[in-house]
């Protein structure tokens, strides 16, 4: 392969080209209840070419398969001529490198027979269903991937990488007297199937028992409290608040960056983004253009002091590129984003944090964390009212809304217990596509914060 | 190629069926700094599906034919740990005529593309907007064919042309999208339906708000606002949701659950649009679906699939899509019209909120229907006029109860995407306003 995307290079015209090829192996298995609805096995290759010119900008030509390399690197030169009034396209210089880490995978996934990952998916699901007597319905998806990369600059450098992850996501619908609730879970790790997926089997449960426990959750009174974030919860706010906003030129998306120098929360916030992080689903030895990926922060004791950058965004801000430039489907263009974004950690426990707090709430993961111009909303999986200190009874419908930046600043502690949340979290952003994230992160206090009306 | 994989097969599984699709995509967008990006993509996807000893089993792949072995071994593989399922696959019949593709939008080149996004660009530049305009066009073909003998293709196209406009300096609304799309190139009258939506969407000023709106108050949806609004319903009418899971309206067929001036239909029939085809992604013909017939649920969407797990018949809306399972979806959704013109929608409404676009926010259930979107392009409307936009809005409620009693039906009846909706009156709804 080496070979044949150097040659295809060697035919482009132009003055800078780039040739991506990924082979994707996955199979999935659905369990429905007790009983599999599929078990599939898929297999896609493609890639995309990149070019351009002194004086051009970008053109891109995606394919499936490896048959014609040279035709996708031409067409790619073509369309980086077309179009009319093209602002030249500059790309910050990085050190040209070759990197294989393609050895045979210790434990690969396509090496299971998939019977037995039907017997794995069903195990869960059984598990599932005898959490409760009042779990009336479940669903449980297996799935596996193996992705294999090549890249080739014709600046020279060069990458061959293959990756292998297994994951788990699951539903459980719990039922009494008439009332419905549901809850659901994922969890997604680098590796094979050796030991399950780790940390399936707690999930199983902690999914059954946020379904049962929303049976007797009340809504949520609206208000304002003093919120405590898990790690989850806090993890996916950080995503979406700053790491999101620490993207320069994303099209389609995310039109306002925090500028260098602003102060947006207090001391004792510190995020960055890291994608050397070992064994995350987001690590990796290299960007999509053939950078190395570097541990970068984004906001120091409350000020901002870095972005995230690809070559071309680091070039038109005079920076350094930081690895982040990350492809959102086989066949398209590396855009800024996040890998394994983090609050840094830092002091005490979460009993600490709940200490002196007479009302408030603690929220348990996020469902879901989106934000709109300057709105953010956060929907948490599972929460609990805080009382004099303490956790107390389940209520469900909980939602932070509010201003994303204002909301940073009503960050008033952070705990020392920092983790990375395992659970597979896929980042949606417009033209730039899906890519996998991972976040990192302690316990949070926030005070006086809006609750919104309960949806459940 | 789908011969030759059906060939492989034979003789070592009961039944089988096989689909190829191709597609070449062009695209261009114009940033606001005037930066031009193209970019090309060639897809081609096959897939496969088998009965083996009673039991199902799919593998898919980028459809070349040296991989044909592998397809054929995987999807034998994925059988012998597949599910047991009565699949019946369907039999050659009559395919209908529908519009799928046009030559000029085949046809179409980046020059040609840069030219539509530049008209659009420049019809909505003023001096307070960052404007994005985008065009793009694919064409490609669907092949579908099994063991019974149903062999039929069918060639497609596409094209839109689209924009994100940013307001600059006025309150805090996020960019304003449009779009327009369908299987031939968007006509100047439809970028010109574009361009005064977004200034029907940014002209007025922010509302001069002494009190808050009431909590409670009547709401009038825009086309593009009813596309998001009825996800829930559409969710409920389809597939395993519908037929076998916790939809609310699984076995409410034939009740009258919703008001009678909602008629819902889900066609594959209607010519050019984005979800047209004479036949599914399983082989089964096309046909209409009616779905809510003046308030009473009169049908429910299925595949092969699903129809076997539920003992019901295929609808004809199986879909297959790269490294995932069949599944069901809708293809073109329909809400027939009302008598009523937007104008006298709103002098209906009395004291009230248009919304032009919601946003699916993170506060909403799709399955119960409860809902807490967001809406960033709000208006108060007052003795039939709009009075001023709305900052900070929420709309809260169940779309399940809000459809039981309508305030009217539009007659302005609009494409969006692949969907056609006219404006809906909503009779009450719980309305948030932060400022």
């Amino acid at each position: 392969m080496k070979d044949r995307l150097f040659d295809a290079l060697g035919r482009s015209r132009a003055g800078y080209t780039e040739l991506r090829v990924r082979r994707i192996w996955s199979t999935s298995v659905l369990v429905r209840d007790r009983s599999v609805e599929s078990a599939s096995t898929a297999s896609e290759t493609g890639g995309v070419a990149r070019c351009c010119s002194p004086g051009t900008g970008w053109g891109l030509a995606g394919f499936s398969g490896t048959e014609r390399l040279d035709t996708p690197a031409l067409q790619a030169h073509e369309l980086s001529l077309a179009g009319a009034s093209r602002q030249p396209v500059v790309l910050a210089p990085i050190p040209v490198r070759e990197h294989d880490s393609a050895a045979t995978i210790p434990d690969d996934p396509r090496e299971v027979p998939l019977t037995e990952k039907r017997q794995q998916a069903e195990s869960l699901a059984a598990l599932l269903t005898a959490c409760d007597r009042r779990i009336a319905s479940t669903r449980v998806l297996c799935r596996d991937e193996v992705v294999e990369t090549w890249l080739a600059t014709s600046e020279g450098s060069w990458l061959h990488e293959v990756r292998a992850e297994v994951g788990a996501a699951v539903l459980a619908v719990a039922e009494e007297g008439g009332n419905v609730e549901r809850a659901l879970g994922s969890v997604r790790v680098r590796g094979g199937w050796q030991d399950g997926a780790p940390g399936s089997e707690a999930l199983v449960e902690r999914v059954a028992i946020r379904s049962v426990e929303r049976l007797h959750a009340t809504p949520v009174r609206s208000g304002r409290y003093t919120v405590v974030l898990d790690r989850g919860a806090t993890g996916a706010l950080v995503h979406r608040a700053v790491t999101h906003l620490a993207r320069p030129s994303l099209p389609g998306a995310d039109p306002d960056v925090l500028p260098l120098g602003m102060r947006i929360g207090p001391e004792c916030v510190t995020v960055g983004d890291d994608p050397t992080a070992l064994g995350l689903s987001a690590s990796g030895v290299s960007d999509d253009e053939g950078t190395e990926g570097r541990r970068t922060i984004i906001i120091q004791n409350g000020v901002v002091v870095g972005h995230l950058h690809s070559r071309e965004t680091a070039a038109a801000g005079k920076q350094a590129p930081t690895g982040h430039a990350r492809a959102g489907s086989l066949r398209g263009a590396p855009y800024p984003r996040a890998s394994n974004s983090f609050l840094a950690q830092g002091q005490g426990t979460l009993e600490d944090l709940l200490q002196g707090i007479s009302l408030g709430i603690y929220l348990i993961d996020a469902l879901a964390c989106e934000s709109s111009g300057d709105q953010i909303a956060l929907r948490a999986g599972g929460a609990r009212m805080i009382r004099h200190g303490r956790l107390a009874e389940p209520v469900k419908g909980v939602q932070i809304t509010g201003g994303l930046l204002p909301l940073l600043g009503r960050v008033d502690a952070v705990a020392g217990d920092f983790a990375w949340d395992t659970s597979g979290a896929r980042c949606r952003d417009g033209a730039a596509g899906v890519v996998a994230v991972t976040t990192g992160a302690p316990h949070l206090r926030l005070v006086d914060v809006a609750i919104g009306e309960g949806i459940s | 190629m789908i011969g030759r994989v059906l060939e492989a097969v034979s003789g070592r599984v009961a039944a089988a069926d096989a689909l190829v699709k191709t597609d070449d995509t062009l695209s261009l967008a114009i940033s606001p700094d005037g930066e031009t990006r193209v970019a090309a993509s060639r897809t081609r996807n096959a897939y496969l599906r088998v009965l083996r000893d009673g039991r199902v089993g799919y593998s898919s792949g980028s459809g070349g034919d040296a991989e044909i072995p592998d397809l054929v071994g995987r999807a034998m593989t994925s059988a012998a740990a597949g599910e047991e399922l009565d699949l019946f696959l369907p039999v050659p019949a009559p395919i209908p005529e529908v519009g799928t593709r046009s030559p000029q939008a085949a046809a179409a080149d980046a020059a040609e593309l840069d030219g539509l996004a530049r008209t659009l660009l420049e019809r909505l530049q003023r001096s307070n907007r960052r404007v994005e305009t985008w065009a793009e066009r694919s064409v490609g073909s669907v092949q579908v064919g099994n063991s019974r003998g149903v062999l039929v293709g069918y060639a497609v196209s596409m094209a839109g042309v689209g924009a994100v406009v940013e307001s600059i300096g006025v309150g805090s609304a996020p960019p304003c999208s449009v779009f327009a799309s369908g299987s031939d190139l968007p006509t100047l009258p439809e970028m010109e339906g574009l361009v005064a939506e977004v200034d029907r969407r940014l002209n007025p000023p922010i509302a001069d708000l002494s009190s808050k709106p009431a909590s409670r108050l009547p709401v009038c949806l825009a086309p593009r606002a009813v596309a998001t609004f009825l996800r829930p319903l559409r969710a409920a009418l389809t597939g395993h949701q519908a037929l076998l899971g916790d939809s609310p309206l699984r076995g409410k067929l034939g009740e009258q659950v919703f008001d009678a001036r909602l008629s819902v239909i889900d066609d594959p029939l209607a010519p050019g649009r984005p979800g047209s085809r004479p036949i599914d992604d399983d082989g089964v013909v096309s046909r209409r679906i009616a779905l809510i017939d003046r308030g009473r649920v009169a049908g429910f969407l299925a595949d092969l699939g699903v129809g076997a797990r539920a003992m019901v018949p295929s609808t004809g809306h199986g879909w297959r899509t790269p490294n995932a399972p069949p599944r069901v979806g809708m293809t073109n959704l329909r809400v027939l019209p009302g008598p009523e013109n937007r104008a006298t929608l709103l002098t209906m409404m009395g004291k009230g909120i248009l919304i032009e676009a919601l946003e699916w926010g993170a506060g909403s259930n799709p399955i119960s229907g409860t809902i807490a979107l967001r809406a960033p392009w709000a208006y108060l409307v007052e003795g039939g006029r709009v009075r001023g936009r709305l900052e900070g809005v929420m709309l809260s409620g169940n779309v399940f109860e809000a459809l039981k009693e309508l305030g009217g039906v539009g007659s302005d009846a609009t494409w969006i995407g692949a969907a056609c909706l006219p404006s809906i009156l909503l009779k009450e709804m719980s309305v948030h306003c932060e400022r």
